[in-house]
């Protein structure tokens, strides 16, 4: 209980909220909107999408990335913040999906980026991207 | 919109001595040896058609031959035309249309180099468009083996998720 609880003052002097940037390929946003909508509405959590990886904690991959696109990944990620945290959405970003074998999109995210966090499906449920968000806070030391 | 005969096919037919099929009236089909096309193209565009909506090549393997096809468009007239022609695949060369259409045919010409390796013999750049840092073989070529590409570039063999591609 007590190492829970600083784990928790250390969180929050690190991360309050979580701002998010968005990086997305293909039907990437286009699966998450329920997230930002009302029905799920994610700025209740203080999550907001911003419009610069300058000012965001979160890094959101999701869609298959091609060798063009994750250059530019690169750069966003580079951008940021630290303590920075990538989280990678959807089985496109874990195994390419159903781009398994296409010759210009990658595979595994990981070997290119580091990734903090999968969360799996093809779309990821919204109460799985909250899980995931959720346990950011858990890992916030782990990330330093 | 009143049926009219333009009598553009019987033009084409008589000026360039070329296969004109007409599919019905404003759709128009033509073949022609790869040598008259931008004498054929220039007479197009000075007759009215402004547009060049599409170039594309079908890669014919058993033949040995790419098929080129243009697909122009007219404002005035609204017609549409489809150009055909054929390259050697082993050397595939063509004049540009660029001189002709401008940044209309680049971004075409750009996709076809990169995509078939088709050589468009005038045209002053043509850059990767889509993709970077490529050093394989021309991806959409029926004889690339994009299959087993995949499985060198992307896949572990050693990896146990990833050995069901190899089976």
């Amino acid at each position: 209980m007590v190492k829970r609880s600083e784990k928790a003052k250390t969180m929050r002097k690190l991360i309050k909220a979580i701002w998010i940037f968005n990086w997305f390929n293909s039907c990437g946003f286009a699966e998450l909107v329920p997230l930002v909508g009302s029905r799920w509405d994610m700025e209740r959590f203080g999550m907001i999408i911003v419009g610069t990886p300058r000012h965001a904690d979160v890094l959101f991959i999701a869609g298959y990335q091609t060798h063009k696109s994750l250059e530019r990944a690169k750069r966003v990620y580079e951008q940021m913040a630290e303590p920075r945290v990538v989280i990678a959405l959807g089985s496109c970003t874990m195994t390419g999906g159903m781009y398994w074998d296409s010759y210009n999109t990658i595979k595994r995210l990981e070997d290119y980026l580091p990734v903090t966090m999968y969360i799996p499906g093809c779309p990821p449920r919204p109460e799985a991207v909250f899980e995931a968000c959720e346990k950011i806070f858990e890992h916030v030391k782990e990330l330093e | 919109m009143s049926k009219k005969d333009t009598g553009l096919p019987a033009e084409i037919k008589a000026k360039f001595k070329s296969d004109v099929r007409v599919q019905k009236e404003q759709r128009i089909w033509i073949s022609i040896e790869s040598n008259k096309l931008i004498e054929m193209c220039k007479w197009f565009k000075e007759r009215g058609f402004l547009h060049l909506s599409a170039i594309s090549v079908t890669d014919w393997l058993e033949k040995g031959v790419y098929e080129l096809t243009y697909h122009i468009w007219s404002y005035d007239e609204k017609i549409l035309i489809t150009i055909k022609t054929t390259i050697d695949r082993k050397k595939p060369v063509i004049l540009s249309v660029t001189p002709i259409w401008n940044e209309n045919a680049q971004i075409h010409e750009r996709e076809l180099h990169e995509l078939f390796g088709v050589k468009f013999e005038g045209n002053q750049d043509l850059s990767p468009l889509f993709l970077e840092n490529w050093e394989g073989h021309d991806p959409f070529r029926k004889d690339f083996n994009w299959r087993e590409y995949v499985r060198d570039e992307f896949y572990d063999k050693e990896n146990e998720r990833e050995r069901v591609y190899y089976d």
